[in-house]
């Protein structure tokens, strides 16, 4: 041992054990961040059993708006209620923005937990899928509905992902929509041959993904807006546009959306007329396609009974006409698979009509038509009413 | 560098984070420019034309209390004014794509929206009201046990009843299928109250002239203009506007007119 390093032995040591002191303190801070961060364990929602949906009538379904529910627990209520209406299916809408924060980096634990419980509680789920992720378009007046044509291979990219990783659970899904208005690509003018190059770009991109998928196009708006209208174009020159663009070739079945407004389900349907028959006059150009053999879903579609609402009703008259919609279906057509109703609930109030297409409000409180349309799923009687009659006025 | 040197840079660099932020004041207190806050020249308001009273279709012309209003605060500011009639869904797009510049459509002040829209003060409240008949003492949302409250069944109002009772209070529940169902129930006397939303209560009064009523507010429900959140020049205008409105009466002529 030399002078040199024996002199600055205890130098040496207490660096070392000053050192030694600081990563200690580091460690406990450590340490203490960490408890600060510790959560008790979440509870598991998930039912232990699946269950099964009991309905007499398995074309009944609704639009669920589940992506925005934080609490797992409304997830679970909403869907438990969906099945107890004795509603098959559901259609849900995926948002991509939701699921790719940053390119290429896909976040599926939101997704995950609504497709589980809907398996849980042996609901059928058809995706919608949309809305574009904010780091795509950094132009300041873009809309998350804004979808630049160079960008159709990402959504693409997204509807494969989607398709592949829930394959076997969610067959059947739903590309863009209401291609046919405006709004719906972030105010950019609407052509049928735009929508035709992004269902010509995703719909092999997903079959490659779950060949058993059924890919839905249209999801039309129900309107009567002429060509050179800034807002949109009316859903039936739409369609016929899209099969002229070879469109036909880029969908398995047409999802459609068919609102009642202030008519009744019987109503005559007519090009300058938005009622629910309105449907007949979309397969009509099916038909004349050659496309047949394709089947159709209504996967939007209702009635409104908003007390002011210029196009709304009266709760029992939305009830009666809801019920009856079904039943009409089940007598003519034979080509529908389902109606799904907009909307079953939405996670907060809108604050304005929208909130009167509910079935279940908000807070779970069920509405009359939740019961109308539970007795005619279930075949139940029931007795009783849900309010008292008029006052006499006279 | 010198101490001389760092003292000058200290000195410069202050002088000018000064007059940085007197140009901010200034900047603050200045007029706002409508030529800034409208380049195109007009006040482009999106409407949803499928709500009345608020805005409808009338031979043609949208009309109600939220075209009229958009008109007086394009008067006050002095610019012609165009309206874009939309949807309720697609409202608050058009305003961020800049299809329009604001928006008067009976919107509720909506917090989930507050990253992209700037509201104004309110110009109506559509909040739930607690009606009752007149000479007794009010009923009071403190002391409702007992009461027997007619309601629209599946309402906000519905929703209300059923919070205070899991409060713990003991309602005698009436519910009908509309509120004009519950506001009769409380004129004949059948209720002791009736629970309904602002605006039902004041189109049921306008054709009841004769009907006396006594009633409080038990939630608030604000109606305000919305603007892009980024165009803090139009706020500015259509905020003073408003304000200048108020308090000179015309807005509450223009309420009145319509209900």
């Amino acid at each position: 041992m030399s002078a040199k390093s024996s002199l600055s032995s205890p130098v040496k040591d207490a660096a070392k054990r000053q050192r030694q002191s600081i990563l200690v303190i580091i460690g406990l801070l450590m340490l203490f961040a960490l408890v600060l961060r510790l959560r008790p364990a979440p509870r598991n929602l998930l039912p232990a059993e699946a269950r099964v949906v009991k309905t007499a009538k398995p074309h009944v379904c609704a639009h669920t708006l589940l992506e925005n529910e934080v609490e797992e627990k409304k997830i679970l209520r909403s869907l438990e209620l969906v099945r107890e209406l004795g509603a098959t299916t559901i259609v849900q809408f995926f948002p991509w923005a939701y699921a790719e924060t940053r390119a290429e980096h896909f976040s599926w634990d939101r997704f995950d937990r609504i497709v589980r419980h809907a398996e849980r509680q042996g609901l059928q789920v058809i995706a919608r899928l949309g809305l574009a992720p904010p780091w795509l378009n950094d132009d300041p007046d873009a809309t998350l509905n804004t979808l630049p044509e160079r960008d159709d291979p990402e959504f693409a990219q997204y509807a494969a992902a989607f398709a592949a990783r829930y394959a076997g659970t969610v067959d059947e899904i739903i590309i863009w929509n209401e291609p046919n208005l405006s709004f719906e690509w972030g105010y950019q003018p609407v052509n049928a041959e735009r929508y035709v190059r992004l269902l010509q770009e995703t719909y092999p991109a997903i079959k490659a993904a779950n060949p058993a998928a059924v890919v839905l196009a249209g999801a039309l708006a129900p309107t009567l807006e002429e060509r050179g209208s800034s807002a949109g174009l009316n859903d039936l020159d739409f369609l016929r546009d899209m099969y002229a663009a070879g469109g036909g070739d880029y969908f398995d079945a047409l999802a459609i959306h068919s609102y009642g407004l202030k008519e009744p389900p019987s109503a005559e349907p007519a090009e300058n007329r938005l009622n629910f028959r309105r449907a007949e006059l979309l397969r009509q150009i099916m038909l004349e396609n050659g496309d047949g053999q394709k089947q159709a879903s209504i996967t939007e579609g209702g009635w409104n009974d908003h007390p002011r609402w210029a196009h709304a009703v009266r709760p029992s008259q939305r009830s009666a006409f809801t019920v009856e919609a079904f039943e009409y279906i089940e007598a003519n057509w034979d080509w529908l698979e389902r109606l799904c109703l907009w909307a079953f609930r939405y996670p907060a109030d809108l604050n304005s009509y929208p909130d009167n297409y509910t079935l279940v409000s908000a807070d779970f409180v069920m509405k009359p038509i939740y019961y109308a349309l539970q007795d005619y799923a279930r075949g139940w009687e029931r007795e009783g009413t849900l309010w008292l009659p008029p006052p006499e006025t006279e | 560098m010198t101490q001389r040197d760092v003292t000058k840079l200290a000195r410069t660099t202050a002088a000018a984070v000064m007059l940085v932020l007197l140009a901010a004041v200034w900047r603050h207190y200045q007029p706002p420019n409508r030529n800034i806050a409208f380049p195109a020249g007009e006040i482009r308001i999106g409407v949803d034309g499928s709500y009345p009273p608020f805005a409808f279709d009338e031979a043609g012309n949208l009309a109600g209390l939220d075209i009229e209003l958009g008109e007086a605060i394009a008067g006050e500011i002095g610019l012609p004014v165009r309206y874009v009639n939309i949807s309720f869904y697609g409202l608050y797009d058009a305003l961020i794509t800049g299809e329009v510049d604001l928006l008067i459509a009976a919107l509720r002040v909506d917090p989930a929206r507050t990253n992209a829209a700037r509201y104004t003060e309110p110009y109506f409240d559509d909040g739930l009201v607690l009606v009752s008949a007149p000479g007794n003492r009010p009923i009071s949302a403190d002391a409702l046990s007992g009461v027997a409250i007619a309601y629209e069944f599946a309402s906000r109002a519905d929703s209300r009843i059923r919070r205070w009772e899991s409060d713990g209070h003991v309602i005698a529940r009436m519910p009908y299928e509309l509120s004009t169902y519950a506001l009769d129930a409380l004129r004949l006397g059948q209720a002791d109250a009736a629970l309904v939303d602002a605006i039902s209560l004041r189109l049921y009064a306008r054709e009841r002239r004769e009907w006396q009523y006594q009633h409080q507010f038990v939630s608030r429900e604000p109606y305000a203009i919305a603007v892009r959140i980024d165009r803090d020049e139009a706020f500015k205008l259509v905020d003073r506007a408003l304000s200048t409105l108020k308090e000179s009466g015309e807005v509450a002529r223009i309420v009145a007119k319509w209900f």
